[in-house]
């Protein structure tokens, strides 16, 4: 071997690794890093309470407060503990079906997505929140600075918002933005993902979400997290005959 | 006296302007404090409703209620009402009980009512088994202002359906089983309902034990129940429910009930009692529509099986009119008695006739006034045109605090039955302070 051709050799390979040290490693698999961002939000079963304070443009809030339980993709319930007027109000979502229990009325009432048991900027599919993943395909995933953009495209029509722009912190990967939006590309609101806080049980995840919408300019949503576990639950608690006796399982 | 109720709703939305101003000066938290479970539970809500009613004195039902009485053209009435619910868990088992006091002064004078709506102990052994024994409202059927399927149900109100009502003293179980495929769940519910002597004696026949039961399904995101009646105290009726929905913003619904061998009581316009025996059929179809500017839409057709016809109706009024005259000319009020005893629990129940269309629109937040509800809510007879038409404002930006401004207008031709009503007109205000 002469010098030459080890010198030739040597080149080969410093070069080889310098290009595997300078390129990216690999591609970003969009759909992988959705279901990464559903699991540090929240277990795939769970339960959890939540406080929602809505704040009109003149600073007056009206609060709620709801004890939550989640099992699987599909299946989630939500009972209001406070103010005394909501108080035993349950709902129910198994995939795209959602209804509202009213202890005076009596029964369960079929309820729509878009509508808000609660008023304000939340709707029913942000307070029945099911997996991205479980609703939302990955068209395209960015990176830019510390952060990846998801672009998401609703599964099936029934889904709230038809096209999700979703924004990640690349080490935690947990959002910190997102915009919903319509078919046309319309904004119809954005949450803000915030204070980030251990939950116990390896959850850390942010505790308040933050709305706005241009649909209701100068009004605000507010949603806060408290006492997020694991829990698994047997399917018989995701039905409507159970949504009167949702109080029985805190 | 209207004055007074005038200044004193203007007084009550003083009041909550500045309930509101004081409401927002701290900054949101969640005290972990709030979320404690305790074993007892005491709340409820307490009501005060003013109303104005135009009365309508050349109609069939006025001339019954005031025929002994000079009332002007208007009566006023003041109701007071005070709804309290407990509860007190431990372990498996749970109290549960919800009562109902009512006081009203009207023209009759100062009335006050208590009743236990509900009042039961239930048992829950496991996620999938609910058992209950004592006084509670079943609820069956999946229609919004009428519930032909609602067999074991006090019948309720189509121009206020969301109202409490008072249940009736039963045993009862619910069997809660989930599946994975298009069957998704299915839960039966037996009931039995004894009727004797100061037990559920205004079901039916006395000294009978009925037992009832209800089928659901989800199936295919359809909700299905399939119901049964049977026992004695009225004759065996079975019905059949659904509700689904067609896109996330339209939901269909629908009941089919089958009553057998139903007994109908008229007269003819000589005040002759018929009986008519026949199978009752009574359905309902029904939609709910949602559009992208927040109004829903409430659209039901009610066929009633059990209810009178036009020529049955044109029977009831002149008969009512004929006594009236009577008593004018004679004094002898015993025809405007009859048809006083007639009318109550048959002419005088609820949409007494056979076919019917409700519409309810309302808009959520308009102009971005958040918690601001208008609606309007059209109930009209089919068979002889008359209607009551009833906008409304419900306005829930105070917390635990609902404020509810309705008016109802009623028409018809003379012997409809809108157009018989004692009212051609009603305004209440109600506010509701829950705790």
């Amino acid at each position: 071997m002469t010098k030459s051709s080890i010198t030739y050799d040597l080149i080969i390979i410093v070069s080889l690794m310098a290009m595997l040290l300078v390129s990216p490693a690999y591609a970003v698999d969009g759909t992988a890093l959705l279901k990464q961002i559903d699991r540090n939000l929240n277990p795939e079963s769970y339960e959890m309470y939540r406080k929602l304070i809505n704040i009109e443009p003149d600073g007056s809030k009206k609060e709620f407060t709801l004890f939550s339980v989640k099992k699987g993709a599909d299946k989630v319930a939500a009972l209001f503990l406070a103010p005394a007027s909501e108080k035993g109000r349950s709902t129910l979502r198994l995939g795209d079906n959602m209804w509202l229990y009213i202890p005076n009325v009596g029964k369960p009432i079929r309820i729509t997505s878009l509508q808000s048991v609660v008023g304000g900027v939340f709707n029913n599919a942000d307070i029945l929140q099911l997996d991205y993943a479980a609703e939302y395909n990955v068209e395209k995933t960015e990176e830019t600075g510390n952060e990846y953009l998801l672009h998401l495209k609703a599964k099936t029509k029934t889904v709230a918002y038809d096209r999700i722009r979703l924004w990640a912190d690349k080490n935690k990967k947990l959002p910190v933005k997102i915009e919903c939006l319509t078919e046309a590309n319309m904004l119809i609101k954005t949450l803000y993902f915030k204070d980030v806080k251990e939950f116990g049980g390896g959850i850390a995840r942010p505790s308040v979400i933050e709305t706005d919408s241009p649909l209701y300019k100068g009004y605000k949503s507010v949603m806060i997290y408290a006492n997020i576990k694991k829990r698994d639950f047997k399917d018989e608690v995701f039905t409507l005959i159970f949504m009167p006796n949702i109080e029985s399982l805190r | 006296m209207i004055k007074t109720a005038i200044t004193f709703c203007f007084c009550l939305l003083l009041i909550v302007c500045c309930l509101r101003s004081v409401s927002f000066a701290e900054e949101y938290k969640f005290d972990i404090s709030e979320i404690e479970k305790k074993p007892y539970h005491l709340g409820g809500y307490i009501e005060l409703s003013p109303s104005l009613s135009g009365l309508d004195r050349d109609a069939s039902l006025y001339k019954l209620k005031f025929y002994n009485r000079e009332e002007g053209s208007a009566i006023e009435e003041y109701n007071a009402n005070l709804q309290l619910e407990g509860s007190y868990e431990k372990g498996i088992s749970k109290l549960y009980i919800k009562t109902n006091t009512d006081y009203k002064k009207s023209y009759l004078g100062d009335s006050q009512k208590t009743m236990v709506y509900e009042g039961y102990l239930s048992l829950k052994p496991s996620s999938s088994l609910t058992v209950d024994i004592g006084k509670k409202t079943l609820k069956w059927g999946k229609g919004y202002a009428w519930n032909p399927v609602a067999f074991v149900d006090r019948p309720k109100n189509p121009d206020d359906p969301e109202l409490s009502l008072e249940g009736f003293i039963v045993a009862s179980a619910d069997y809660i089983k989930s599946f994975s495929g298009p069957l998704k769940t299915v839960s039966f519910t037996p009931v039995i309902i004894p009727v004797y002597d100061h037990l559920n004696d205004t079901l039916g026949t006395k000294n009978r034990l009925n037992f009832a039961g209800r089928l659901y399904l989800l199936f295919y995101d359809t909700d299905i129940d399939f119901i049964f009646l049977s026992g004695g105290s009225r004759t065996t009726r079975y019905g059949v429910d659904f509700s689904r929905n067609i896109t996330p913003s339209f939901e269909i619904h629908g009941e089919f009930a089958f009553i057998n061998d139903y007994k109908k009581k008229f007269i003819d316009g000589s005040g002759n009692a018929y009986d008519s025996v026949y199978d009752a059929k009574s359905y309902l179809l029904g939609i709910r529509y949602l559009t992208e500017k927040d109004t829903t839409y409430i659209f039901e057709y009610y066929h009633n099986g059990t209810g009178f016809t036009v020529d049955e109706m044109n029977d009831y009024f002149p008969y009512i009119d004929n006594g009236y005259n009577t008593y004018l000319s004679t004094g002898n009020d015993s025809a405007l008695k009859r048809a006083s005893s007639l009318t109550e629990g048959n002419y005088g129940r609820m949409n007494p006739m056979k076919d019917y269309l409700y519409l309810r629109i309302s808009q959520k937040e308009p102009f971005d006034i958040l918690y601001l509800t208008p609606s309007i809510t059209g109930i009209c007879n089919i068979n002889d045109s008359s209607f009551s038409l009833s906008p409304e404002l419900l306005y829930t930006g105070i917390t635990n605090l609902e404020l509810r401004l309705r008016m109802t207008f009623i028409a018809g031709e003379r012997y409809s039955e809108y157009g018989e009503k004692q009212n051609n007109y009603r305004t209440e205000f109600r506010a509701r302070y829950y705790f």
